[in-house]
């Protein structure tokens, strides 16, 4: 290898092994750039192929005469507002923990097919992420709980009514000792009423809220610094300067998909004298939020807290007042980080947001609360919003009344939702407290951990197919509207409280219109149409603006131990954080499971994710299998290493290793929950490691579809890019391009194209899972993602670069790049994929023959072979939520990004229908619909002031490979970060060309 | 030494080229003729589970095609109608007729009709009727002359290649707004002028590419 060949290499790296190009490294290359895979483990015997063979070719001939008997089943009365194969759109609400997001749903023939966020919700502005999308396969998952059970045996739900009735009547004459209910968060007004209604009648029963993750303790800061409990809220479109301290609010905080929106506006560089926010991120683990920040600082989370008191000891000391500080020994911190950054603060009071993320005690957040409050920031770019019924976890709650079932005092416990004994901190010992209960009744959507061995089990209703309402973190009052009736007959939250509460079985319609009437003086049936038609009641936002009334430092701080806690490799750190599957709630769901990991690129399992570093002094490798003694308790885990985790500590996700959900999620991973604890909620110290010498088979996508050590993802800092605005075209030198055959004319018509913004783009993989959705890709499962067979027609791939212990992160979404010259169809022996006239690289199915000639030869790696039907086993209810728009594909047939073809001619017939032409921004792909930061856009190239070519106008945008000569439709803008010029900025800027040619 | 062929075996090798031309030939065009949709499927003519008929519905009595096919001009599906279309007039109009039974029993049953499809294209193929009528082709140049049919029967091949065809050259597949449905409309003499001007008019060029229909 040569050595300029080695130093490229090593600048931009998808993995360790692709760094240390080690031998598994290229020998996955060898095999994923040939093609050299097998097709099944399994070798089938000649013996076995030829039965097999020859049965089919008989039969084959037989089938064939016959002309297949095809039936049409028309409506036996039409709904009025239904035309067949014309998609209709109802806005609803998603309900997610004590806030909610906004909806448009697609639905074709009275079946929800897609979900998007609907524009006029001011809690997202039309963008959803990867949870929401893949509620459309959690509707239709086949392994969703089908009847009420009694004791494990089917019975109705009228049965339990009675039952109920019965049990109401007797806690009534007790004043309810002896009832608990444990539910879930939630933010829904119709819920506030009947829990009010069940208080007032059971005034004696336990109400209990539990979340594994929730804003718990940023509400106790609340309280103690403003004497309100409220919900804390940031503008990050108002602020300069965020310095976020294990806070994850790009993806894993609650309001994040607003929050990514606010803080990408901020970084949509549109020449060089734009300006741009500055993120500063000091973090354990490599969150989505660090992988984008300007500076990022590795500290282990029990050092946050001590960090952050060592800033404002320094902005003190630089003249910001703060009483009743404790004095810490910040030398352990790095000093000139700490200075510049409490100068870049200083210097942007009102425009700066220091937020701590939920994981953090709430001393911390009480401490930042002061600090922006010093700073101006308050009613500024940090508010406030009222809980008004919102309910938060409470994770005391849980443990008093964990101890009274232990001690016999409670006799009727309800699990409203959740599922408190797989995610129930482990030294409650929850599983065993439920079975001291004589009665447990569980509502949920799954028979799962909770469900197993309760009295009662009734089916929960999916969201999409109930009444309901929610209130968002803006306060926006949201309604949750059905859009197709309980496909086994589940009931609605509302419907299953009204009835716990009051003992009457009513309509979740009713219901929930009842609250609504409350809320409405006058002119109601005009108000609710509307809040109907909108999903929402306009104009309902609001927050709260307070003064501090009584939090003083001293206050917060006592208690507060600030010593330096000893980490090393045997008493390490671990670390609880939220995954793909979110807190385990989405573990059945496939499309989660499949879509790597935005940092690991793991996909169908959790790993405990170790620094290079400290995986080097316990002398383990990735996919060891670890035994980690934590807090006298014990898990046994895979491990892996990602760069930028800090020393000595242990990420460990959430989520997985479900021993009852369904197929999909049973024995998928580790259940972390293990280690778990209610003083270790978030992190905690002293863990011990042992290598139990077995290894464990990971299947991680992250030296999948290398492009070979080109200059892909270019980037500089923003001083760079003002001294050289054209960069990142410049970043490779070619000889002219010119091409053997006579160019095809694109000056006519629509021309497609797309622009990627990769300053805005954050990694976050909603658009993977959105166009899974959209184009019916196939999950293939962890064996075939190991082999390098995933399906994404659109993945992100991510870089890391610089040094190997703390590097700095870049993403780039890769699709179809619809080459105006493309390679993969000049190789195609049969002509199944060809260019259209509007610029598209045309895939045809029924044409191809599965040569896989494409493939090889597209540089850019975006295309997919069906190694098998993966639809074939494809649960009947699980093809519900696939888009009748867009073919099935079958075995031995290649695919790739069409650019949502389907989407293109839809919106083409509907202005021709109008007799109009397409107007911008009218079509958009779902990638683009979905994404929280708008980076991508889409849009006719011929048309000069269409978004997307003024987009292609800026200096920032840069082809794929433009040196092949294979003209990219779709093109990039080259990323930027924002250092610090005080700080050493590492250098980042690929400042070497490369020649080719 | 004796010859061991006879003489005739010289013409042999003439024989058998000649024979194996024609059997080719005989084969091919055997496939050729016999396996095209222009024979396996035009005059497809499956029983319904309602003798309906279009010749008295639409012939005789005069109905529009689209006060049953209503969506055809908005949605890719030209739907069929529901029950309910039918007991609009089928209360009052022979309500006790036998040949009726199935409809009324839908009706009281709530459960559809199952028609059985005539015309079918192909799952990868997306065609879209509102489309076409937007344009100006009509119903007549795919369906044929349904106004004739006592019981409804493939009229075309529905094949690409017979797709393709019109695509190459619309122009005499195109005709007025108000004729769309007309079955037994004539062009004019001077339609080349109205096809010229309405395919200027409408912008209509229609693609020959694989995304135009398959996606």
């Amino acid at each position: 290898m040569s050595k300029d060949k080695k130093s490229r290499r090593t600048e931009y790296w998808r993995s360790l092994d692709h760094l240390h190009d080690s031998p598994s490294f290229q020998a996955f290359q060898e095999r994923m750039h040939y093609h050299r895979h097998t097709l099944t483990s399994n070798a089938m015997s000649r013996r076995n192929f030829m039965t097999l063979m020859g049965a089919s070719m008989a039969l084959a001939g037989l089938a064939g005469c016959r002309r297949p008997v095809d039936k049409i089943v028309p409506y036996v009365s039409q709904p009025e507002e239904i035309t067949p194969g014309v998609a209709a759109h109802y806005a609803t609400s998603m309900p997610r923990g004590n806030s909610a997001l906004g909806l448009i749903v697609n639905c074709r023939e009275g079946r929800p097919t897609k979900i998007e966020g609907n524009p006029d919700h001011p809690a997202s502005l039309g963008a959803t992420d990867m949870f929401a999308q893949a509620e459309i396969l959690n509707l239709y998952d086949p392994d969703r709980s089908r009847h009420v059970l009694n004791e494990g045996a089917k019975s109705k739900y009228e049965d339990f009514v009675s039952f109920w009735r019965e049990q109401l009547e007797r806690y009534q004459d007790g004043r309810g000792a002896g009832l608990a209910v444990l539910a879930e968060e939630s933010s829904s007004p119709t819920l506030a009423r009947y829990r009010r209604e069940f208080t007032r009648a059971l005034p004696d029963a336990r109400w209990v809220t539990y979340e594994p993750i929730s804003d718990e303790n940023i509400l106790a800061a609340t309280e103690q610094v403003t004497d309100n409990r409220l919900e804390l809220r940031y503008d990050y479109g108002k602020a300069d300067i965020v310095v976020a301290l294990d806070n994850d609010f790009l993806m894993h905080e609650s309001g994040s998909v607003l929050a990514a929106r606010q803080f990408a506006e901020r970084r949509r560089v549109s020449g060089t004298d734009d300006d741009m926010n500055r993120l500063y991120v000091v973090e354990s683990g490599l969150t989505v939020t660090g992988s984008n920040a300007d500076h990022r600082m590795r500290l282990p989370s029990s050092e946050i807290g001590p960090f952050a008191v060592a800033l404002a000891q320094e902005l003190r000391k630089q003249g910001l007042e703060l009483n009743g500080l404790p004095t810490i020994d910040a030398q352990r911190f790095d000093q000139t980080w700490l200075r510049e950054l409490a100068k870049d603060i200083l210097a942007n009071r009102e425009k700066s947001i220091i937020a701590a993320g939920r994981r953090q005690p709430a001393w911390v957040h009480g401490l930042l609360l002061i600090i922006n409050e010093a700073m101006g920031n308050w009613r500024k770019t940090v508010t406030f919003s009222g809980l008004i019924g919102r309910t938060i976890s409470d994770t005391s709650a849980l443990r008093d009344l964990t101890a009274a079932m232990n001690q016999g005092q409670i006799d009727t416990l309800v699990i409203l939702g959740g599922n408190p004994v797989y995610n129930a901190p482990a030294d409650l010992k929850f599983a065993d407290a439920v079975k001291k209960v004589t009665t447990r009744i569980h509502f949920g959507a799954y028979v799962d951990e909770s469900a197993d061995g309760a009295t009662w089990h009734i089916p929960r209703a999916h969201f999409l197919e109930s009444w309901g309402d929610a209130i968002s973190a803006d306060i926006t009052h949201s309604v949750v509207q059905p859009m197709i009736e309980p496909l086994f007959g589940a009931h609605a939250d509302c419907e299953m409280l009204a009835l716990l509460a009051t003992g009457r079985d009513q309509r979740g319609y009713d219901i929930v219109r009842e609250t609504w009437e409350a809320l409405f003086k006058n002119d109601f049936e005009a108000k609710w149409r509307r809040v109907l038609h909108d999903g929402l009641q306009a104009g309902s936002a609001d927050k709260v603006i307070l003064k501090m009334t009584r939090g003083n430092l001293r206050e917060v701080m006592k208690n507060v131990d600030l010593t330096p806690q000893k980490l090393s490799a045997s008493g390490l750190e671990v670390n609880f954080v939220q995954s793909n599957v979110a807190d385990g709630r989405y573990a059945n769901n496939g499309w989660l499971q499949e879509l790597p990991d935005p940092i690991t690129k793991l996909a169908w399992d959790n790993a405990a994710i170790l620094s290079p570093k400290t995986a080097n002094d316990l002398n383990i490798v990735s996919g060891d299998l670890i035994q980690i003694q934590f807090d006298g308790r014990s898990l046994e885990i895979a491990a892996w290493i990602t760069p930028g985790f800090a020393d000595n500590t242990i990420t460990l996700p959430l989520g997985y290793g479900r021993r009852l959900n369904g197929r999909v999620a049973d024995g998928v991973g580790f259940d972390t929950y293990a280690l778990r604890s209610t003083g270790t909620m978030h992190f905690g110290i002293g863990a011990t490691v042992t290598k139990t010498g077995r290894t464990y088979v990971t299947a991680n996508t992250q030296d999948h579809n290398t492009m070979a050590g080109r200059p892909i993802v270019r980037e500089a800092t923003l001083e760079q890019y003002r001294k050289h605005p054209r960069f990142a075209e410049e970043a490779v030198e070619h000889p002219p391009l010119e091409n053997m055959y006579p160019p095809h004319d694109y000056s006519q018509g629509y021309q497609w194209g797309m622009v990627i913004d990769l300053n805005a783009c954050i990694g976050c993989g909603a658009c993977t899972v959105a166009c899974q959705s959209e184009n019916n890709i196939p999950i293939v499962g962890k064996e075939q993602v190991e082999k390098g067979r995933e399906m994404h027609w659109l993945r992100i791939d991510r870089y890391f670069g610089g040094d190997e212990n703390d590097p700095a992160v870049y993403h780039q979404p890769v699709p179809c790049q619809h080459c105006e010259n493309a390679p993969c169809e000049t190789v195609c022996p049969v002509a199944a994929t060809v260019h259209d006239r509007e610029g598209l690289n045309n895939m045809t199915y029924n044409r191809c023959i599965g040569t896989r000639y494409c493939s090889n030869n597209c540089p850019y790696k975006v295309r997919r072979f069906n190694f098998f039907n993966y639809t074939s086993d494809m649960p009947e209810l699980s093809r519900m939520a696939q888009n009748p728009d867009v073919t099935v594909r079958s075995r031995g047939v290649m695919e790739k990004c069409t650019f949502c073809l389907q989407r293109i001619n839809a919106g083409k017939a509907r202005a021709r229908l109008e007799g109009r032409t397409v107007a911008d921004h009218e079509i958009q792909t779902a990638c683009q619909q979905v994404c929280p930061t708008k980076a991508i856009e889409f849009g006719n190239i011929n048309e000069a002031e269409s978004r997307v070519s003024r987009l292609k106008q800026r200096d920032r945008n840069y082809n794929l490979l433009a040196e092949f000569n294979v003209r990219p439709r779709n093109s990039y803008l080259a990323g930027l970060r924002n250092p610090n010029p005080a700080l050493q900025a590492k250098p980042r800027h690929t400042k070497k060309k490369v020649h080719t040619g | 030494m004796g010859q061991i062929f006879p003489k005739w075996t010289n013409k042999l090798p003439t024989y058998i080229a000649v024979a194996t031309v024609v059997a080719v030939t005989a084969v091919v065009g055997f496939f050729w003729y016999y396996g095209s949709p222009r024979y396996t499927d035009v005059g497809y003519q499956p029983t319904q589970p309602v003798p309906f008929s279009h010749k008295l519905h639409a012939g005789d009595l005069g109905m529009d095609c689209r006060y049953c096919h209503n969506s055809v001009e908005l949605s890719a599906h030209a739907n069929v109608p529901p029950t309910q279309t039918c007991m609009n007039c089928h209360k009052l109009i022979l309500p006790e007729s036998d040949k009726l039974l199935p409809v009324r029993e839908s009706w009281g049953k709530k459960q559809p009709i199952q028609w059985v499809r005539v015309h079918r294209l192909p799952d990868f193929a997306y065609f879209n009727h509102s489309a076409h009528l937007n344009a100006g082709v009509g119903c007549f140049d795919c369906h044929g002359n349904i106004r004739q049919m006592e019981i409804v029967s493939q009229a075309q091949p529905l094949s690409m290649g017979w797709c393709l065809e019109c695509h190459r050259n619309p122009d005499p597949h195109l005709r007025p707004r108000e004729e769309l449905t007309n079955m037994e409309w004539v062009p004019p003499p001077d339609h080349a002028r109205f096809a010229e001007r309405i395919r200027r008019e409408k912008n209509i060029n229609p693609p020959e590419d694989c995304s135009g229909c398959h996606r």
